[in-house]
Formats: structure tokens, sequence, C-alpha cells
């Protein structure tokens, strides 16, 4: 399926393939719509996963050039040329990547968090009040599924909550 | 007093009299201004008492006389012990108001030298910080959604304020791979296609987020090697290279460890059975063939080793053969149902195949070793009979000739004997200067040892100081910072060193004078004790010569007549000296009665004399129009 790559000229193909590379690493990937009148959506589809796959595949097993040319033996020389540079130029990114990939093997895991501290100035009984409060949104990635957790805490419950943590990265050291 | 005024002056403005920029002496100041300043000064003190008070004299005069009464209370109230009454206020003289004015100042509330007093910590400075924020904000109006300028927008709309997604980031080139080539290659790529980091993101608003992200991660990575490096790194003595080779084995051997432990009790539990034990299995196969190669990552975290359970996957979904060409839809879908499900019949077949044959692989080969076994133990068998056998042949061909044979083993076990012991003592002779130069190299060695690991704990103890005194360094600076902010916060109008210059002047000068008094009274005591001395003297030499004139006066005529002279004298003397006593008090009388005199003029009292008559003419004039009103009514 790589072949069909032939029906693009290599510097627009260099930038296809670029493009690819930032999606695999988690930015923005190739849109279809600049696409559309050189592939049908399946032809296309597949593509993107072919070459992903191939990207992976390449930086994964730490195959060399001459590796990486053999599984390209049905592509025009020029433009399995163009995709070994491509690997070589983000080998490193897409090792990263993929190092991502295999620490977020659980079936939740961190994708991102948020704290905002508040002062709480006055309640509706308590005219002076003067706490401070974390609130802290986590977003977690559950089998593929982006779940925002939110929760408020004071200065007690963070401590619970940072010595817990704490405990968790002791576990960790341990194993290392 | 200049000094004086000065500062009452100063003190009364920030309480918030309103006085003009020409007065500067408590001498200037009129009725209204007194009244004004003494008002606002008690209503600071003590905001009770003062509430009652107006700030300004009312035109009435019986009103102005009540005003002042009722100031000259409230001031003796507060503590002031000094003569007070409405005419302090109406008719005013100097001193006795800078003395009213003095205590006054004295007694207001010290806000300010208070708070700055206060240790200012860390959390004073935020909750102060928070405090003006809110002021701030609260003093801006709100505005409608369309209206709202930038300034408001950061506090009166909350869709300006984004969550933190970070997003992975290019940024810096790698510049590891020392060859060339490779470099100019991805000069190229970072030339044309890398675009700048603002474009790098989808979002725009995650930007900020995705900078912080990086550089957090590139921070704390950078961190936890240095402590590590630092703590464990240091003491085995290695370079990092050689560490991180050392740690990154010895994590494999633990995760390949921790799967197989995972996996010998799924295998045994079902032998053969569901698909993933087999795929584990496979892949613990795949672990061995690959050791060799992941060797050559230098770098490595635990990671790297879970990564092949990934990429295995990965590979196997890519090696499956591509459906190509295209036919009528129905009949692909038919025949590549009929395919999948011939191909699943066969893979499991095969899989049970390959289960069943894997067990036999596994008998065979323990059954294998077993047999190995037997085999070289038999051999060990084998080869120590042929020994012996061979050492039988021998004594069986030697017994005919015995007794030769005897002497000649007797010659040659004496020879092999001597040589022994001529080779012991060659031994020795070698083994004495080898030993010695062992022993040395083992003490350098030890010594190196010793110097080694003080070096260490050198280094370790000098990079704890390093580490402490850069906290220190920026616990200083941020001290520094507060303290630099807290200076510029204070108020500026007041020039503290010139106050204390001035009250460091006044206590010399005052020091000096109380030297001059010292000096003075001393002067004085003495001039008394002359002037006893003298008059003692005179009072015997007088005794004296009264008794000898006496007792020749009643002999002699003339002698009787100076002695009358002489009582004469004495006499007039005493006179003289009376007078000139009577003289000096009268003088000093003279002296503190034109003190008083100018105390009196500096009272104004002609001016307030003149000011009472016309206040007491003023006050008949309302009484009788109130008697009029009166007698009207």
């Amino acid at each position: 399926m790589v072949a069909s790559l032939s029906r693009l000229p290599v510097p627009d193909c260099l930038k296809l393939c670029h493009k690819v590379v930032d999606g695999l690493c988690g930015r923005e990937p190739p849109r279809r719509a600049d696409y559309s009148a050189t592939w049908s959506l399946e032809e296309w589809l597949e593509l993107l996963s072919t070459l992903t796959a191939f990207f992976r595949l390449a930086v994964g097993s730490n195959s060399s050039d001459e590796e990486v040319l053999a599984g390209l033996r049905d592509v025009v020389s020029s433009h399995s040329e163009m995709l070994l540079s491509v690997v070589r130029d983000r080998e490193e990114e897409i090792h990263r990547a993929l190092l991502d990939r295999t620490n977020c093997i659980s079936s939740t895991t961190l994708q991102d968090f948020d704290w905002q501290l508040k002062l709480a100035l006055s309640s509706d009984k308590i005219s002076s009040l003067h706490t401070p409060l974390l609130s802290l949104s986590l977003d977690l990635r559950e089998n593929g599924d982006l779940r925002p957790v939110t929760m408020e805490m004071n200065r007690e419950e963070l401590n619970t909550l940072i010595t817990s943590l704490e405990a968790a990265n002791k576990v960790v050291l341990q194993l290392k | 007093m200049e000094e004086v005024d000065k500062i009452l002056i100063h003190a009364l403005k920030q309480v918030g009299t309103e006085v003009s920029e020409e007065i500067d002496s408590v001498r200037q100041f009129s009725s209204e201004l007194i009244v004004q300043a003494v008002v606002r000064c008690i209503q600071v003190i003590d905001p009770g008492l003062g509430s009652s008070l107006p700030t300004s004299l009312p035109p009435g005069m019986s009103a102005r006389f009540r005003v002042g009464m009722s100031l000259a209370q409230a001031c003796q109230e507060i503590g002031y012990k000094g003569e007070i009454g409405y005419q302090t206020f109406l008719y005013s003289n100097e001193p006795e108001i800078r003395s009213l004015l003095m205590c006054l100042v004295e007694k207001l509330p010290r806000e300010g030298a208070e708070t700055s007093d206060q240790p200012t910590g860390k959390s004073v400075v935020l909750q102060r910080g928070i405090a003006a924020a809110i002021k701030a904000q609260l003093a801006v109006p709100w505005l409608p959604t369309h209206c709202r300028l930038p300034l408001n927008i950061e506090t009166q709309s909350p869709e300006a304020l984004h969550s933190f997604h970070a997003q992975p980031l290019r940024l810096s080139p790698f510049t590891k791979g020392p060859e060339k080539k490779q470099l100019k290659v991805k000069k190229n790529y970072q030339r044309d296609i890398l675009p700048p980091v603002t474009a790098q993101l989808s979002f725009h608003t995650s930007l900020m987020a995705s900078l912080l992200e990086k550089h957090t991660d590139e921070l704390s990575a950078a961190q936890e090697w240095d402590n590590e490096w630092n703590s464990q790194g240091l003491l085995s003595r290695l370079t990092p290279k050689e560490y991180r080779s050392r740690k990154l084995t010895r994590l494999r051997k633990r995760v390949k460890e921790q799967l197989r432990a995972a996996e010998v009790p799924a295998s045994e539990s079902a032998f053969g059975g569901s698909r993933s034990n087999t795929d584990l299995f496979e892949l613990l196969q795949t672990f061995k063939g690959s050791a060799l190669s992941d060797l050559i990552l230098t770098k490595g975290t635990h990671f790297t080793h879970t990564k092949k359970f990934t990429f295995e996957q990965e590979s196997a979904s890519v090696t499956n053969p591509i459906p190509s060409g295209h036919q009528s839809e129905s009949d692909i879908q038919d025949r590549q149902q009929m395919e999948l499900a011939a191909l699943q019949h066969q893979f499991q077949q095969l899989c049970s195949d390959g289960d069943q044959l894997t067990a036999d692989m596994k008998h065979i080969s323990v059954t294998n070793t077993q047999m190995l076994n037997e085999l070289k133990q038999s051999e060990l068998g084998i080869s120590e009979k042929e020994n012996k056998m061979q050492v039988k042949k021998k004594t069986i061909g030697l017994l005919p000739d015995a007794d030769d044979n005897l002497l000649k083993l007797q010659v040659l076990v004496e020879a092999s004997t001597k040589r022994l012991v001529n080779l012991a003592s060659q031994w020795e002779k070698h083994r004495a200067p080898h030993m010695d130069e062992y022993r040395t190299l083992k003490e350098i060695c030890s010594n190196h040892d010793l110097e080694s690991s003080r070096m260490m704990s050198e280094i370790r103890s000098l990079h704890d100081k390093i580490r402490i005194s850069t906290e220190e360094a920026r616990k200083k600076e941020e001290m520094y910072k507060q303290l630099v902010t807290e200076l510029e916060n204070l108020p500026q109008d007041v020039s503290r060193s010139a106050y204390t210059q001035r009250i460091l002047e006044i206590v010399s000068n005052i020091k000096k004078q109380k030297e001059e008094i010292t000096k003075i009274l001393s002067d004085t005591k003495e001039l008394q004790k002359e002037i006893n001395n003298l008059t003692g003297k005179l009072d015997r030499t007088f005794a004296v010569t009264d008794e000898l004139v006496f007792k020749d006066a009643k002999k002699d005529e003339s002698v009787r007549k100076s002695y009358k002279y002489l009582a004469a004298l004495h006499e007039s003397c005493n006179q003289l000296i009376q007078t000139i006593e009577e003289t000096g008090t009268i003088l000093r009388e003279i002296r503190d009665l034109e003190e008083q005199i100018e105390t009196e003029n500096g009272n104004k009292t002609v001016s307030n004399l003149e000011r009472i008559l016309d206040d007491y003419k003023c006050i008949r004039h309302e009484n009788s129009a109130l008697a009029a009103k009166v007698r009207e009514g």
C-alpha cells in the first residue's frame, strides 16, 4: 500500500510523511481534505495506517538502513530514500512517542493535569474564612476515552494526597 | 521650636487637618485651625468621643463658648494634664497650644510603625497582595460583554482562562548523532519542514502550557539524574556511561524475572490452553533472541524492555498480507469469509499442534539432559577404571625382578625427594620477594582506596555545601526582593535620617549644657564656701580686736574713742553687706518680673483682652436680642 505514495511527487510526499509522524507523536495529523484528489477515503485510511505502522516498526525494531529499504522493495527508489530520510530525521521523536505509548500500558492513564489555587474569603455562615483551596483537574484517558476528573481540597486533604503520591513514588523508585 | 512645629504640622496633615502651605509654625495657627486640628486628633484617638464634636467653629459667640468648653473637657478626658479651658481655643497663646498639640500627637495610634515592626512573612505579603488585587478589581466597574476592554477581560470573563493542555513539541535540534551525514539531513529537515514552535500546535492556546510542560519535563529529568548520580552513581565509581549500561542490564534482568514469574503459573494452570499464554511464551522467546541487539541502546529506562512487547504486535500486524486487488464486493466478501474461516481453523490447528510440540519438546529436552548426564558419569567411571588398570599392568610387569626394581625405586624416590627439597628452597627464594612486593602493592592499594573514599566523602560534602549555599542564596535573594518592595511601599515624605540627626544634635547640646550647669554650680558652691570662710574670719578678728581694744579702753581715753570708731565701722560695714545682698535679691526679682512680662507679652494679653471685651459685648448683644425675642414671644 505504501507503493501508492508514488502518486505524489517527492517534495509533497516528504511533507505528508512528516505530517504523519507529527500525528504519531501526538500533534496534528495530516488532513484528508488536502489530498482528497489523490486518494479515495479507503485508500487514504489504509495509507495512513500502513505509514504509521511502518514508522513504528522501523524505529521500534531499531532496524538499519538496509533493513528499512528491504521492507520497501515495492516502492520507487526515490520515494523509499525519502521515507528512509524521514525515519532517520524523526527517529528520536518517534522513539519517544513509542515509549510514551508503552508507558500508558495500563487501562487508565493520566493525560494532563491542571490546578488552581483559590482563597475562600468567606462563606454563607462565616464572614472571615481565609481558607486556601486547591482545585485539581485531571484528564484521564480511560480505554482511549478522555474523562475529566475535578476535585477540590483544603490543606489537610491536599497533604493526604501528596503523602499518598509520595508513597507511590517510593514504590516506583524501589522498582528501579 | 521650628522642628517641633514641622513635625506637629506633618502629623496633623496625616490625621486629615487642612493646614495650608504658608503656615509653618504654631504661632500662625488661627482659632479655627486649632479647633479643627484638635477635633481631628480626638476623632482618631477616640472615635466615640470625637464623633459628637464639630470640626469648625460656629458663628454664634455663645455656641463658640460651648464648643470650647466641650473640647477642653474632651482633652482632659483623653489625658491632657495642663491647664485647659475654653480660653485655650478661643484666645490662644502659642506655648499652651503647642503643648496641647504635642500631647495629642503623642497619643495618636501609630499604625504605620506597628505594621512595619511586624515580622513580614511571605504569607503576610501574599495576603496583602491579594487584598490589594481584590480592591483594585472591585474598583473596576462591571461592563457588559461587548464593552469590555482587554484590561477587564482578564478578571471579568472566565472564558479567557484556558485549561492546561500540553502537547509534545520539537524544540532543540538533537545533536547527539556524531555522523556528519545525518546531521546534514537533519539540518535539511529543520530548515525546510519543521514549523516554528508557535505553528506546531493545533490549538494556539496550549502553546504556553506545552512549552512549560516540555521545560519541566527536561528539568525534572536532569534533576533526577543529578540526584541519582550524586547519591549512588558517585559511590559506584563508574563513568556515567558505564553506570547507565549497568543499570540497564539490571533492569532488564528484573523485568525478565517478573515476566517469567507471571508466565510460569499461567502456563501451568492452562497448559496449551488460551492464546494469551502462548503469546507470552513467544514474547519471552523474542526477548531471549533480541537481548543482544538491545544492548546497543546507550540510554535505558525501564520502558525499553516493555517496548518490545508493543512492537512485537505492531510487526505482526504489518507482516500480515495486505489484501490487494478489487473484485465484485459480495464475491470478495464471501471468499474472504471463507478464507478467513479456513485460515482461522488452520491457525487454531497449528496453534494446538505448536503447543503440543512445545510440550513434547520440553519433555524430550528434559530426558535428553538426563541421558547426557548419565553418559558423562559412565564415561568418567570408564576413564578411572582404565587408569587403575594401567597401574596394575605395570606392577605386574615389574614383579619378576623384584629386588632390583625395589632398589631402583628407592633411588628414584630419594632423588625425587631431594629434587623436591631443592625445588621447595628455590620456591622459597622466589616467593619471598614476590610476597613482599605483593604486600607493598596491597598496602598501596588500600591506601589508594582510603584516599579515594576520603575524596568521595569530600566530594559529597562539597555537593551538599553547594546545594545548601544555593538554597541560602535563593532565600536571601527573595528576602532582599521582598524588602526592596517593602521599602518602595513605605512612605517617603518624612526623612527619618534628618530627624535622627536632629535628635542626636539636641542630645549632644543638652549634654553640653548639663556640663556647663554643673560647672557653674560648683563655682557658686566654691564662692559660697569662700564667703562663709571670710565672714567667719571677719567675725573672729572682730571679736579679738573688740576684746583687745575694750581692755585698753578702760585705761586710755584715746583708745576708748578708737573703740567707738571700731564699733561704728563694724556696724556700717554690716549695713553695707546687707544692702549689697538686698540689691542682689532685688536684681533677681527684677529679672523674674521681666521674664514674666515677656511671657505675658507672648500671650497676646492685650489683643486677647480686646477680643474678650468684643466677645463679651457680642454675648451681651445676643443676650439682649434673645431677651427681646422672649419678650416679644
